[in-house]
């Protein structure tokens, strides 16, 4: 599915992988990002850090991806963490308690090093 | 088409097609700061219309395009009123129980958050099934000013 108002960029730090969201996260637009995060943990890829800076917009739909997949990625001694989100975006986050589960940090490069630590 | 809505000042008409989701949020949010509301209030509000129209779209039109719903925004006494109204199989959103949200992490649950999100933005929100034939199910959102 190719979608203009959102795109997904993939980038690879050694077994980590990076995906870079621009646009909007909706019900339209969240089957890409579980195709795209389904494709990487099926490859065998379970680091994977997720950078939100140019994320304008997200609803449940866009949260329910990451719920998708975390449970298989942390059984296999991986993770899915979140970084760079907007102020906007990080509420919609903590409206429903996300930050309990997910790790959300402020620049990439501090989940890059959570997970070659 | 949906039947019998009376002409409202601010309205907009979308299909059943979640593409159609990002025209009602900017109108949503365009209205809500017309009406006086900041950028986190009026994103807020969209949102709770994006999650009510997305299930409206999804679970009562099936992605059925040749469908269509109204979105209505008004302004009265002091709260910004949002009509959502269709004429697929009833469902009243308040009937969905609120999740547990320690229950749902433990359990990785997804999806099913939509309506508990709309009830954390929202001041109000209240369900009128159609009548009859012709009329529309009424889903109205409202958020009071502070």
């Amino acid at each position: 599915m190719n979608d203009v108002k959102f795109t997904i960029d993939h980038q690879s730090f050694g077994d980590v992988k990076l995906l870079k969201l621009q646009g909007y996260l909706d019900a339209h637009t969240a089957p890409h990002l579980e195709s795209a995060l389904g494709d990487l943990i099926q490859d065998g890829n379970h680091k994977i850090v997720v950078n939100f800076k140019e994320l304008d917009y997200i609803s449940s739909a866009g949260l329910g991806v990451f719920m998708v997949y975390i449970e298989d990625v942390r059984m296999t001694g991986g993770d899915i963490k979140l970084s760079e989100m907007k102020p906007k975006v990080f509420t919609v986050f903590d409206l429903l308690g996300f930050p309990m589960l997910f790790e959300i940090v402020e620049h990439d490069q501090i989940a890059l090093s959570k997970f070659t630590a | 088409m949906v039947a019998t809505i009376k002409p409202q000042t601010n309205q907009i008409s979308a299909r059943g097609n979640t593409a159609d989701l990002e025209h009602i949020r900017e109108f949503v949010k365009s209205q809500s700061n017309s009406a006086g509301f900041g950028e986190t209030d009026a994103f807020q509000i969209a949102l709770a219309v994006d999650e009510a129209c997305s299930n409206l779209i999804r679970h009562s039109y099936n992605n059925d395009e040749t469908r269509e719903f109204v979105v209505t925004v008004e302004v009265a006494n002091q709260q910004l009123i949002i009509k959502i109204m269709d004429n697929g199989v009833a469902f009243d959103p308040l009937s969905v129980p609120e999740p547990n949200m320690n229950e749902y992490f433990k359990k990785f649950k997804h999806g099913g958050l939509g309506v508990f999100l709309m009830r954390k933005v929202m001041t109000e929100i209240s369900y009128q099934p159609a009548l009859n034939t012709n009329s529309p199910n009424i889903l109205t959102l409202t958020k009071h000013f502070i």
